[in-house]
């Protein structure tokens, strides 16, 4: 099993939108795949028109094993379940700093999945708290999804010096490029000093209406309309994502 | 692990099928959304024993694809890509795959054969809740007879399968589905389902087994029981009869003879039963029937020994035998043709006519022709098996320490004949008393049996020898066959050397507290 977390310390730069077509597209090729939502804002969970049983909460969440096995629920799509967020979630930094070893907690959670799926994608919230360090620990990769603004840029080298202070696997981070604007100079800037820059992923994800609109389709992109631009960005960031995966095995 | 959630089946009720639209069986709460439709062929096969049935499971082709469905859930278990549409088929002519594996543990001789066509025509809905998501399919079927001229339905089912996640949704759907106020559905379970699909096919599971299971009154005379056990064999070689003539597999024949012999040993082991005159009238018929069968047996015999024989050599010794096995086809095709002409003909429709009268007939024949016919089965259970156990024990100790050929043969006679009488009689026993007896006695046929089988074939590949005529291939054959009679010979020995510890392991103690055990426990 492999995990791949989408994260971000900014919100708003396509990270949902890439957790959630990139785990369709992982399930029809390389099934079976779990969606894990973490941010306690719910938006995978929404796309995937899902919510949590009222039974559910953070704390059946870090418990593990049985109480996530009893709440993960299959999407509209064939071997792609997802494991919906819950309000409470918004304590989870909070109650994960009560357990015994925090940062290892998501991580051994996760390994109990490992019979299940072959892909488990995690959608992050936006922050650097004590459950982002849990994530990168329980991930194999860490994609980093960037908007080409110098803003933006900064959160990633945040993100690196924090790992390196963390003493934390730098090697994880994959950042790429997401909402690009080919008319924007500056984008088309911060893309080529990037392009060679160890790491970055060289698939770039365009800005385009269709992906907002996600919210209005509620499914995502990818199934809905599978030859718009952007789904074919993501299926090209997924064929580089797997080769790497299946490098670095 | 994740558990997978499971399809609830529900019957619609005959009457209310015109009414049959889920629509109007699923109350409000959820929205129906149709998603397709479709006619789907499902061909279930089972061998002529029922022997995935009796496993608990199902193979059905459906989709271009054999599957093994769990008998009780419908859990598929294992399948395979399967084009055409066979009449039967033997396990070993798939490709490697654990279907494969699953099929020749349930019968690596027997084939699986087609019970019956049925098409369904379904159509499928997806239920969604109140935010538009899919939380389960529900799938509504017709299911007809595949290939009728005027095909009908024989029942309307819905397949209820929730989503992951939606169990506690689909507790109140099931409730709706049931408790609506028509009353339209019962929830069926797998079996039930595949056992009223073969029941529309005018089929009924496990209605064949070569075991003799009737219940026999210890109290009613032994005429009337031997009676009843005629009447049994007689069923099954007739049942058995349509498989060898339709050449499905070598077990029909196999049966067809155990009954024939079984039909001896009552005829002739239960003396004074019946009219001797007329028994030995019969007798003589059935040995010369049994005799027609011999040869297309033995070649049924060795056809089914070909991959044991070829592992018994080196492989530059093996492509020679082929030619043996050649013959060994050539000769069962002409011999099957001919024993078929005879099951076609009208000497055997007279003898089966004549036969089951005599089997039917229900009167005592006179005393005098017939003394022991009014004794009650009881008192000719413990006198046949006392005397036919004593008489194994008695020629056991008497087999010479060069243990013959000849005293081998005899003894495993003897033993058959025990083994028919428990067979026959132990429905008058307790329960589960005879199946000891059984196994211990087991073993020792393993043993005389493997003896005399070595035996035998050792005598026909020597006849096939010395018939051999000089020329490259038959030179080869001659070198194959050669190196397979000196290993059957070191098994022959094998079998003789073990035979004095195999018999005194039977003649122990314990096995004699058996039978002393099993015959008491009848008398009153």
């Amino acid at each position: 099993m492999k995990t791949i977390a989408l994260y971000s310390i900014k919100g708003g730069v396509g990270k949902t939108a890439a957790a959630v077509n990139l785990s369709y597209l992982s399930s029809l090729l390389s099934p079976p795949t779990l969606i894990c939502d973490l941010d306690p804002q719910g938006a995978s969970s929404y796309y995937f028109r899902i919510t949590a049983s009222k039974k559910y909460n953070s704390d059946k969440f870090l418990k593990g094993n049985k109480k996530i096995y009893q709440h993960i629920k299959a999407t509209d799509f064939e071997n792609l379940d997802l494991l919906p967020s819950d309000f409470s979630y918004r304590n989870l930094d909070i109650e994960l700093s009560e357990e015994k070893k925090p940062q290892k907690r998501l991580k051994k959670n996760m390994a109990e999945l490992s019979e299940d799926y072959r892909f488990v994608f995690i959608d992050c919230p936006p922050n650097l708290t004590l459950l982002s360090e849990s994530v990168f620990a329980a991930s194999d990769v860490v994609m980093v999804p960037l908007i080409p603004t110098t803003l933006s840029i900064r959160t990633y080298i945040q993100l690196k010096d924090f790992f390196e202070a963390n003493k934390l696997d730098s090697s994880k981070i994959r950042p790429f490029f997401t909402m690009v604007e080919k008319k924007k100079k500056l984008h088309c800037d911060i893309i080529d000093e990037y392009r060679n820059a160890p790491g970055f992923l060289s698939q770039t994800i365009p800005y385009n209406s269709e992906v907002e609109k996600m919210g209005i389709y509620r499914a995502p992109l990818n199934a809905v309309l599978p030859n718009s631009l952007a789904s074919k960005a993501y299926r090209n960031l997924w064929d580089e994502l797997r080769e790497h995966l299946e490098r670095s095995k | 692990m994740l558990s997978t959630p499971k399809t609830v089946y529900l019957k619609l009720i005959q009457a209310a099928c015109n009414e049959s639209l889920p629509e109007q069986i699923l109350s409000s709460g959820w929205q129906l959304k149709a998603s397709s439709s479709w006619i789907e062929r499902r061909e279930f096969y089972d061998t002529f024993e029922w022997q995935a049935f009796e496993k608990e499971v199902v193979i059905v082709k459906k989709k271009r694809t054999l599957f093994l469905a769990d008998l009780n859930t419908g859990d598929e278990k294992a399948s395979l890509p399967f084009h055409g549409s066979p009449c039967s088929f033997f396990s070993d002519t798939l490709p490697s795959c654990s279907l494969k594996t699953e099929l020749s543990s349930l019968s690596d001789i027997r084939a699986f054969i087609k019970l019956c066509s049925i098409d369904a025509i379904i159509t499928s809905y997806r239920i969604l809740d109140d935010n538009e998501k899919t939380i389960a399919i529900l799938t509504s079927e017709s299911l007809y007879l595949a290939g009728r001229e005027n095909p009908e339905t024989f029942a309307h089912l819905f397949s209820l399968s929730p989503f992951k996640g939606y169990e506690d949704d689909m507790e109140l759907i099931k409730k709706s589905l049931l408790c609506n106020d028509d009353n339209v559905c019962s929830i069926v379970d797998f079996r039930e389902l595949f056992k009223l699909i073969m029941n529309a096919a005018g089929r009924n599971t496990q209605d064949y087994s070569s075991k003799i299971q009737l219940e026999l009154d210890a109290n009613a005379p032994v005429h009337d029981s031997a009676r009843r056990l005629l009447q049994f064999t007689f069923s099954v070689m007739r049942a058995n009869e349509e498989g060898i003539k339709k050449n499905i597999d070598s077990e029909f024949l196999h049966d067809y003879r155990v009954a024939i012999r079984r039909t001896r040993s009552i005829l002739k082991q239960l003396k004074g039963v019946f009219d001797a005159e007329e028994s030995t009238y019969y007798l003589n018929l059935f040995r010369d029937l049994g005799k027609r069968t011999n040869e297309l047996r033995d070649r049924d015999v060795y056809l089914l020994r070909q991959a044991t024989y070829f592992h018994y050599l080196p492989p530059f010794l093996q492509p020679s035998l082929k030619l043996f096995f050649n013959e060994m086809a050539v000769s069962r095709k002409r011999l099957h043709k001919q024993f078929c002409r005879y099951l076609a003909s009208s000497q055997y429709q007279a003898f089966l006519e004549e036969w089951d009268a005599f089997a039917t007939e229900q009167s005592i024949p006179h005393p005098e022709l017939s003394p022991n016919a009014s004794l009650s089965t009881r008192d000719m259970a413990l006198n046949t098996i006392n005397k036919a156990w004593k008489k194994v024990i008695r020629h056991g100790r008497q087999v010479s320490h060069e243990t013959t050929d000849r005293e081998l043969h005899a003894l495993r006679i003897d033993c058959k004949k025990l083994r028919y009488l428990l067979e026959f009689f132990s429905s008058i026993f307790p329960q589960k008393s005879v199946a000891p007896v059984i196994r211990q006695l087991k073993e020792l046929q393993e043993n005389l049996g493997d003896f005399v089988d070595f035996s035998v074939q050792l005598h026909f590949l020597h006849e096939r020898l010395t018939a051999i005529t000089p020329g490259k291939e038959e030179n080869l054959l001659a070198a194959s066959m050669g190196g397979l009679m000196a290993t059957l010979f070191q098994k022959q020995e094998k079998a003789r050397r073990t035979f004095h510890k195999t018999f005194s392991t039977f003649d122990d103690k314990k096995t004699s507290q058996l039978f002393h055990d099993l015959l008491t426990s009848i008398i009153q």
